[in-house]
């Protein structure tokens, strides 16, 4: 059997780079073959992949696919009551990760049907998990793949567990190419990675573009493919990385958790044309209602399994909460309407974090609020009020020592300040 | 404020940065690449390190957006200016 990525086809191609080790294809077809036969011994339904490293992730998608059991990817970054809960809530029978662990957890409630749940990212507070079929995820990989050669290696540079990572993974896997995995996940880590590994092709955010350019020299790198995405695309962050890489096809994507990856544009401008609001392109309706882009595409999800506000209109469209602005021939996404922070395409939820700080002693009042930065895009920004008779100092320190252990990095107030009072608006919220 | 004055601030800012990480922070000079591997920083730590400049100089040299530097030395001559 080829398994879920036809990798039998092609045994000793590599798949997986390492600084100082290459997994083949034929490995991991056999791991995963592996894990299926463990899966059907043990009569399991479902399981859970808990690792940051491909190896797993594309083990646990392949054994999954060939037992037929469903597969939940969860952020290594969650608090272990989070997972416990999700463990229990769907009954998750297996682990996988660097040992593989069966859970006393009986089968219960559905049979399994082949699906893939992801979840958005959430430290603080239950993720979001959506259920999708591995099919739709391998149509918007190769969707997203048109323009890939066999033999052409992709840096990892997003979060391996989310949706951006798993589609360059899942992209590497079906089209012949390789994913290349640094050992540290800093701008001089990713470096090393791409230089030892030969990478070709870059997919990452403006914000991991804008410190990638700091550290790396002319010549370092002979790409052949850059895509931007996570957050809009700036035309200087656009330019300056076309000047990096003249050579290189620099595209910039507009993707979602719910719709996968809607449309891709090439031609080095920021925004894309306002034409493609008249009439569907590259597979995907557009329409702008209300100032708010809607989207309708055949790979979007369906809707949350957890308890949530469902984003797909009664007329099968998508609504977002990107906020869409026509000048001329272009269109531009102008900003979100969520109160979400985007901090480097990381999308940070401000009230979770308000009430983390409001769990910690001492704190009266908070507010989370994101600040922009030349950097980052934002930054998450935190004002609290402490009780009067706290030392100011030691309060911070506390609670700043906090959120670096409860919270991912991306997450935690970067800029933080102890106020007098938090302002609350007429309307009731702090402002 | 001159560069010298300016890369005591970022000097400062990143020791505390690494102090709070739990890891110690290496000498600075103006040619310390600052997100080259030798400071244990990320870019979200680098955009910590730009706001609070602005805070304590008082002024923003991305404001009209993005502007190159690589070293301690290049990002002390924005603001400097």
């Amino acid at each position: 059997m080829a398994g879920a990525f036809g990798i039998a086809s092609s045994e000793t191609a590599p798949l997986i780079a390492y600084l100082d080790r290459q997994i083949t294809r034929g490995a991991l077809a056999e791991r995963g073959a592996a894990l299926a036969a463990l899966i059907t011994a043990e009569g399991v339904s479902r399981l859970m992949v808990l690792s940051d490293d491909p190896l797993h992730i594309l083990r646990a998608i392949d054994g999954a696919a060939r037992a037929g059991a469903d597969l939940f990817i969860a952020h290594t970054n969650l608090p272990e009551a989070e997972i416990e809960s999700i463990k229990q809530q769907f009954a998750i029978q297996l682990i996988v990760g660097e040992a593989d662990a069966l859970t006393a957890i009986s089968t219960e409630g559905q049979p399994p049907a082949g699906r893939i749940f992801m979840m958005t990212s959430g430290t603080t507070g239950a993720p979001k998990i959506a259920a999708h079929s591995l099919g739709a995820l391998l149509s918007r990989a190769q969707a997203g793949a048109s323009k890939a050669s066999p033999g052409a290696k992709w840096l990892l540079t997003y979060q391996p567990t989310g949706f951006a990572g798993l589609q360059v993974q899942l992209t590497a896997a079906i089209t012949g190419g390789v994913i290349v995995t640094p050992n540290e996940r800093t701008p001089s880590g990713f470096l090393e990675a791409a230089r030892t590994g030969g990478v070709t092709q870059i997919s990452a955010t403006p914000t991991f573009w804008r410190s990638f350019l700091m550290t790396m020299r002319p010549g370092d790198l002979a790409l052949r493919q850059i895509t931007l995405g996570g957050e809009a695309a700036d035309q200087s962050t656009l330019d300056r990385v076309r000047k990096a890489f003249p050579d290189a096809r620099v595209t910039h994507i507009y993707a979602s958790t719910e719709a996968g990856v809607v449309f891709s544009v090439h031609d080095g401008l920021e925004g894309f044309p306002a034409a493609w609001l008249e009439s569907a392109h590259q597979g995907a309706e557009l329409r702008v209602r209300d100032g708010f882009l809607h989207i309708r595409t055949p790979n979007a999800m369906r809707n949350y399994v957890s308890d949530t506000p469902q984003p797909i209109q009664d007329d099968g469209w998508l609504a977002t909460a990107d906020r869409v602005e026509i000048r001329g021939e272009r269109a531009y996404i102008v900003g979100r309407d969520d109160s979400t922070i985007n901090v480097g395409g990381s999308k940070v939820y401000p009230l979770a974090i308000e009430q983390f700080l409001l769990q910690q002693p001492g704190v009266l009042e908070a507010r989370v609020f994101g600040q922009p930065n030349p950097i980052s895009g934002f930054l998450v920004a935190a004002e609290v009020v402490i009780e009067p008779s706290l030392d100011p100092a030691a309060t911070r320190s506390a609670i700043l020592a906090a959120c670096r252990e409860a919270l991912a990095s991306y997450q935690a107030p970067r800029v933080f300040k102890v106020v007098d009072a938090i302002a609350v608006r007429a309307s009731g919220k702090k402002g | 404020m001159t560069e010298a004055e300016t890369l005591t601030h970022i000097t400062a800012i990143v020791t505390r940065i690494l102090d709070d990480k739990g890891l110690p922070a290496p000498a600075i000079t103006p040619d310390t690449e600052l997100l080259g591997g030798e400071l244990k920083i990320d870019s979200l730590d680098l955009a910590m390190l730009v706001r609070e400049l602005e805070d304590v100089i008082g002024h923003d040299p991305f404001a009209e957006g993005f502007i190159e530097f690589r070293t301690a030395g290049e990002l002390a001559k924005l603001y400097a200016k």
